[in-house]
């Protein structure tokens, strides 16, 4: 952090993530999310048809295959790129990487929007969804079955300690939005606050927990996981995988969203994050790679079949998308850095599906391919996501941006917009700029 | 002596980290060396491949005693499953070999095993092993329908219904209902040549060894598959061709469980490893938070913007 230097004199060819500022400008509403919600209907009215018909009609699920895409890819793929809250957190919090802070918003929130529908597709996928309420027994779970450990932990972590980190936008915004709430809105805070270390420590043991969990879902397949994925470093590697990934989400994202809102980039940030994904990916392939050097697994891969081919596409798109972030930080250069996060976690997401799915032969003959409702409802619930996203960076102090965005905005609301009531961040009370002296009161 | 708080913490610190190693470490390694318990009353089932004729009375017996509809969706006139299905917790197979090698009829059905793979990855216990008979029986009040079952059994036993709002996951349950009563599962009272019999575990091995040993080199390995395999099971095989052609596979000696999950289960014993691991991190994330906080006021000091945390 440079010292106090005035806002003013900031280098405006070196722009600093100093605030959380909204996307303001722009409507939420668009063609793209018009398409979106069109989807998320789809996804619900299909949904209703699969309560009524049951998984079959609806599903290429069989007997051999007993998971489809809505646990695999839906839970675990996508709650794995939805670990932000996790592996960001733990690099900002507990080994004090100072500049991961401007990322957390939007680790909090792809993170709570992952889980959230991942959770919901889950319900979905179960047979018999009504007999859920056994979790809240806890003498009745089976503590020893992976699953049981996904299945809760992963619900009360999306319910309690990810849902209230994400609570300091909304009050922010309602603490500018009337300044008749102020009051209310800083107790509120302040309870918050005094509770925060217990929900942030619990929001990283139980991510960690669950991660590695569904790692040790497949442990009991045994041998009819390809000797490639299937290793007792399992729960680890899925852990780790989960790691790269979501930093890949949340850094990669954000580079997305400056890109399509036109914001700056700020490169100090970006680096150190793409620095500690560098780490994360080679200490997670070399342990990978030894793993199946010690197992001895390593002539499959060099075998001609669909199961090699899927290993050597994960890992050379996890090591390219490496070397790629390595080379981005020597140059400062957004670019490659995209690409490497693109392809690490695409890498990442191969990874986290094949033991399930495209390593798993329960028997020779069988196959498995999503039937066209089920991927019309994994879109719809994956788009559901991306909706929640994009309402919330447009109404919620989420993307991290110069202090000069915090100005803009300010000035935008109050001289070119003020007819603006509910969709603006501001509505009764100031506009940014005289507030120090309401909140230095606390 | 007064002692400060930060003290107190650290000398709880430093006794509860190797309590939970040992807790963690320690206890499971006692554990794993002791052999899995047969349940006190365990019964089950001994099929001999080389008596079978094939005549599928007991996929009839099986229908009738769980009262299932009979599956008639292959030409729909005759009660004639291909496989286990939603329907049919019990089928006869056919394995014949291309080259005209022996051939041999299999009967499966669910195997009972001693460390059951599908009761361990059961969140709720909706497969459950009845601790006294040692039947694994399906309670449809507890079961989400999540399909681990039918992922996790080495056989390939539990089958899920597909269709319908309501799915059931169909088993062989030993007939549970008709035990109560006195009476003997469906297949074995049917069986015309004895080649599927009832009866207690212990009993059923004795027979089985007096048949290798009567039989010599009628046997497979000579050996009766399920006294050890998978840790034991409690529906015992005896056959002519390889176990594995009859879909038997090798799994040693040790349970599925036992053998994958001994580090899972290691680290969740009593809970005490993720409890010390949470009080270390609520400890260093206190410290993180005091200081985030004071870099935000100061920056709300120098900005006069309100500190976003």
């Amino acid at each position: 952090m440079s010292s106090a230097t005035p806002a003013t004199t900031q280098n405006q060819s070196k722009p600093r993530w100093e605030r959380y500022v909204p996307v303001y400008g722009f409507p939420v509403v668009n063609s793209f999310f018009v398409v979106l919600s069109l989807l998320v209907i789809v996804a619900f009215v299909l949904t209703a048809y699969r309560e009524l018909a049951g998984l079959g009609p609806v599903s290429g699920m069989n007997d051999a295959y007993g998971w489809g895409i809505w646990k695999t890819f839906n839970v675990m793929v996508l709650t794995a790129l939805g670990s932000g809250a996790f592996a960001v957190g733990i690099a900002a919090w507990v080994f004090r990487r100072k500049r991961m802070h401007s990322l957390m918003r939007m680790a909090l929130l792809t993170s709570f929007l992952a889980y959230a529908c991942g959770l919901l597709l889950l319900g979905i996928d179960a047979g018999r969804p009504w007999n859920f309420y056994w979790m809240v027994f806890p003498w009745k779970w089976n503590l020893h079955s992976p699953l049981a450990e996904v299945a809760i932990c992963m619900s009360i972590y999306a319910m309690i300690p990810l849902a209230v980190e994400n609570i300091p936008p909304v009050l922010e915004r309602l603490w500018y939005f009337d300044s008749r709430l102020r009051p209310v809105v800083t107790i509120i805070e302040r309870r918050l606050h005094y509770f925060f270390p217990w929900i942030i420590a619990a929001a990283y043991l139980l991510p960690g927990m669950h991660q590695s969990s569904l790692g040790a879902l497949m442990l009991l397949a045994g041998e009819r996981v390809h000797p490639l994925w299937q290793t007792p470093w399992l729960p680890l590697l899925y852990l780790g995988a989960a790691s790269f990934m979501s930093f890949g989400c949340v850094a990669g994202t954000t580079m997305l969203c400056c890109l399509v809102w036109k914001r700056a980039m700020d490169m100090e940030v970006l680096d150190e994050a793409a620095r500690i994904t560098a780490w994360l990916i080679f200490g997670w392939l070399g342990l990978r790679l030894l793993d199946i050097l010690f197992r001895g697994a390593l002539g499959t891969a060099f075998h001609f079949d669909r199961f090699a081919a899927v290993f050597w596409l994960e890992t050379l798109s996890i090591a390219i998308g490496g070397w790629l972030l390595v080379r981005s930080l020597r140059f400062h250069d957004p670019q490659p850095m995209f690409v490497g996060y693109v392809l690490s976690s695409a890498g990442g997401m191969i990874y986290r599906f094949s033991p399930t799915t495209l390593a798993f032969r329960p028997n020779p003959e069988a196959l498995y391919f999503p039937a066209t409702i089920e991927i019309l409802v994994s879109l719809g619930f994956i788009s559901l996501g991306v909706l929640g996203f994009l309402i919330a960076v447009k109404r919620l102090a989420i993307l991290p941006a110069p202090l000069q965005e915090w100005y803009d905005m300010a000035s935008y609301f109050r001289f070119r917009r003020p007819y603006i009531r509910w969709t603006g961040y501001f509505k009764f009370g100031f506009f940014g700029e005289e507030e120090s002296e309401a909140s230095g009161s606390d | 002596m007064a002692i400060t708080r930060r003290e107190l913490f650290t000398r709880v610190g430093k006794g509860a980290v190797p309590a939970a190693v040992a807790a963690t470490v320690g206890v499971d390694t006692l554990q794993a060396a002791e052999p899995i318990p047969v349940p006190s009353a365990a019964v089950g089932l001994l099929y001999d491949a080389t008596i079978c004729i094939g005549c599928k009375a007991c996929v009839a017996a099986c229908a009738e005693a769980n009262d299932t509809p009979a599956d008639t969706r292959r030409d729909f006139l005759h009660q004639a499953p291909t496989d286990l299905n939603d329907v049919t917790r019990n089928i006869i197979k056919l394995y014949k070999p291309e080259d005209g090698s022996e051939f041999s009829f299999v009967k499966r059905q669910c195997m009972h095993c001693l460390d059951p793979a599908c009761a361990a990855g059961c969140p709720f216990q909706a497969l459950h092993k009845d601790p006294e008979t040692g039947v694994i029986g399906w309670t449809p009040e507890k079961c989400i329908g999540c399909r681990y079952c039918t992922i996790t059994c080495p056989y390939h036993i539990p089958r899920f219904q597909w269709a319908g709002f309501n799915p059931r996951v169909t088993k062989c349950e030993l007939c549970r209902h008709r035990l109560e009563q006195g009476l003997k599962p469906g297949c074995t009272s049917v069986c015309p040549t004895g080649a599927v019999i009832f009866g207690p575990r212990p009993v059923l091995l004795l027979e089985g060894k007096r048949r290798i040993q009567s039989n010599p080199g009628r046997y497979y390995q000579d050996r009766i598959y399920g006294e050890h395999d998978n840790g034991g099971t409690q529906a015992l095989y005896l056959s002519h061709v390889a176990f594995e052609k009859l879909g038997l596979p090798e799994l040693g000696p040790e349970s599925v469980p036992a053998r994958t999950l001994r580090w899972q289960r290691r680290f969740y014993q009593y809970f005490a490893l993720p409890a010390v691991l949470y009080a270390g991190l609520v400890q260093v994330i206190r410290k993180s938070i005091k200081g985030h906080e004071e870099e935000a006021h100061e920056r709300e000091k120098r900005t006069g913007l309100r500190a976003q945390l």
